[in-house]
């Protein structure tokens, strides 16, 4: 009972434990890369790049966060990107309807994000279809829904100062770097699911829904419920990020967001969380974040032809699953 | 003294009656042996008690009061404690975090799921109990689950139904799978928990580990309880018998006898 209660294990081991830790491997990648593309173009840290990749990071970290807690209790949600292009939209048609004020559509698209949500989860978990197709179909109806109120058409975005511009796509600079609100979105929703997963009782029970299912219901752990919520959660902040991205671009498209769902899933197993449930880190999925948005933003910089990079980008992603993979079997043997 | 009671259980599934209607007492202090052929509905029987799924008619008494053990959280607060081969430990969660799943405790209760955990708290009382069921030596409250041998992993799902005070343990087969010391492992803390003063209903396909443990057997057959015996009465070829529903110490005379 002498232990400090700051965390579950003593330093010593704390330590060496950390340097085995996925995330660390994913960091130790991540700085790499960084120095490499820095050492390749001297623009990649300049103030304006890093301003440019922080003004994207949180749109797709922060759908990463929710995915990360689904990951690890063992589902996982392929119509994120979805929902982050039908979301906006169906704020700016309230609006330019004059049926709603911009508050209000507001929590209207975050109340569609809940019901999606809420759906993905009753028939995941209720009915006991895999959630790879249930939201694999729910991506071609929340996709389709966004195409057809839209006729197609992007939306003019509200750009009118104002509070709710503010609090999403706001922008401030320190020095000469030019950073977004949603930066601060990102950092605060990391935190607070650093927090839960790793200090709160939900998060043990997300780690032991995704690691063995029957024996936390076997405890009374309320599995089903904790996996409806945390679907919701994830549609909400796929939502959260749309709406984030509308407004700082001014415009909303019915086809924002294609092929995110693959692209999240991605930062959150390079940062180390098993896509088989049980083992999560949210340290990682922010560490994998940034990798993916420096990867995209650097092999641009560095000469990549366009088209091309989309090879890199698998490529790298395969390199880091591979070394996870190695570092997991090392770990075990050890 | 009696501590748990099932009177005339039962319960079918459409048209088969997995529990015909089964009646036995458990009593304070003692290993009770439930064997039984696949199909004889031994795993009918134990989901009934610890929650699964509720009986068609019957009742379940514990401690002489008649009880009714909807979920598993009902048959968890009674004291009944079931622990399945593999479904009873998280693999990717330390010891610690296992022992107190679903009881977690916790600081700032009034923050409900989101609570943290009483981290100190939990070390404690993880390595306290574990000191004390005498593994402390070898494991690590911290240890993942998933690096413990299953004997290990046996000990501690044990450990953590001995710790909420479990009036009754439910072990189904806890020894498949397990290499011959460590079955010996958990056989011999099957003793110590009933030497604690727990009662034990075990569950398992292997007559010889019940000789070691048990204090008394009974034996299921098509959905009845077709025997009850204390183990000093009989014999393994007898109990055998009864289980197939051949008479062999009978055939085994034939055989000496020529």
């Amino acid at each position: 009972m002498t232990i400090a209660a700051e965390d579950e294990m003593p330093v010593g081991k704390r330590r060496s434990s950390l340097l085995r830790s996925p995330q660390f491997s994913s960091l130790v990648i991540l700085i790499v890369l960084l120095a490499v593309f820095a050492i390749a173009d001297a623009n990649f840290l300049s103030p304006l790049n890093i301003s440019n990749m922080m003004a994207f990071l949180p749109e797709l970290g922060i759908i990463a966060l929710g995915m990360t807690l689904l990951l690890t209790a063992g589902e996982f949600d392929l119509s994120v990107g979805a929902v982050f292009g039908l979301a906006p939209v169906v704020v700016m048609l309230l609006v330019q309807n004059g049926e709603a004020s911009i508050g209000v559509a507001l929590l209207a698209g975050l109340l569609l994000c809940v019901a999606i949500g809420a759906i993905n989860g009753l028939i995941v978990t209720k009915i006991g279809i895999s959630s790879f197709l249930v939201t694999l179909s729910m991506l071609l109806v929340v996709r389709g829904a966004a195409l057809y109120i839209t006729q197609g058409f992007p939306l003019k975005s509200w750009d009118q100062p104002g509070f709710f511009v503010t609090l999403l796509a706001g922008s401030f600079n320190i020095g000469s770097f030019r950073f977004y609100t949603s930066l601060w979105w990102f950092i605060g929703l990391s935190l607070l699911a650093i927090y839960v997963l790793r200090y709160a009782k939900l998060g043990n029970w997300i780690s032991a829904i995704g690691s063995n299912r029957n024996a936390a219901v076997a405890r009374g752990v309320p599995a089903d419920a904790v996996k409806v919520w945390l679907f919701i959660l994830t549609s909400v902040l796929a939502g959260l990020a749309g709406m984030i991205s509308a407004f700082r671009i001014s415009a909303a498209s019915p086809v924002a967001g294609t092929g995110y769902e693959l692209e999240v899933i991605a930062m959150v197993v390079v940062g180390g969380t098993a896509l088989t449930g049980g083992r999560g880190t949210i340290l990682g999925t922010i560490v994998g974040a940034l990798m993916l948005r420096a990867i995209r933003n650097g092999i641009v910089l560095i000469g990549v032809p366009g088209l091309a990079y989309n090879i890199f980008v698998g490529v790298i992603i395969l390199a880091m699953l591979i070394l996870h993979a190695l570092l997991q079997k090392n770990a075990a043997r050890g | 003294m009696e501590v748990l009671r099932l009177q005339n259980l039962q319960k079918s599934f459409g048209s088969v009656r997995a529990l015909k209607n089964a009646s036995f007492a458990l009593n304070e202090g003692e290993v009770v042996a439930l064997l039984g052929d696949n199909g004889a509905g031994k795993s009918t029987l134990i989901k009934a008690i610890s929650g699964v799924f509720p009986v068609d008619r019957g009742d379940i008494y514990v401690r002489g009061e008649k009880v009714s053990i909807r979920s598993t959280r009902d048959a968890m607060d009674l004291g009944i404690e079931t622990i399945h081969q593999d479904t009873s430990l998280a693999p990717d969660l330390s010891i610690a975090r296992n022992l107190f799943l679903g009881r977690e405790p916790v600081k700032l209760k009034w923050l409900g799921v989101f609570a943290p955990l009483d981290l100190a708290k939990l070390r404690g009382a993880a390595s306290a109990l574990l000191k004390r069921v005498g593994i402390s030596k070898k494991l690590d409250a911290d240890a993942l689950v998933s690096t413990l041998s299953g004997g290990e992993r046996q000990s501690i799902a044990i450990s953590r139904a001995m710790q909420f005070a479990a009036k009754v343990i439910i072990l189904d087969e806890p020894t498949n799978n397990l290499g011959v010391e460590e079955t010996h492992g958990v056989l011999r803390f099957v003793k110590e928990v009933r030497d604690a003063g727990h009662s034990v209903l075990l569950i398992t396909h292997n007559i010889h580990h019940v000789f070691q443990v048990a204090d008394r057997i009974i034996v299921m057959r098509r959905g009845e309880i077709v025997a009850e015996q204390t183990v000093a009465d009989t014999d393994l070829l007898t109990v055998e018998s009864i289980i197939t529903g051949a008479d062999m110490s009978a055939l085994l005379k034939e055989t000496r006898a020529k």
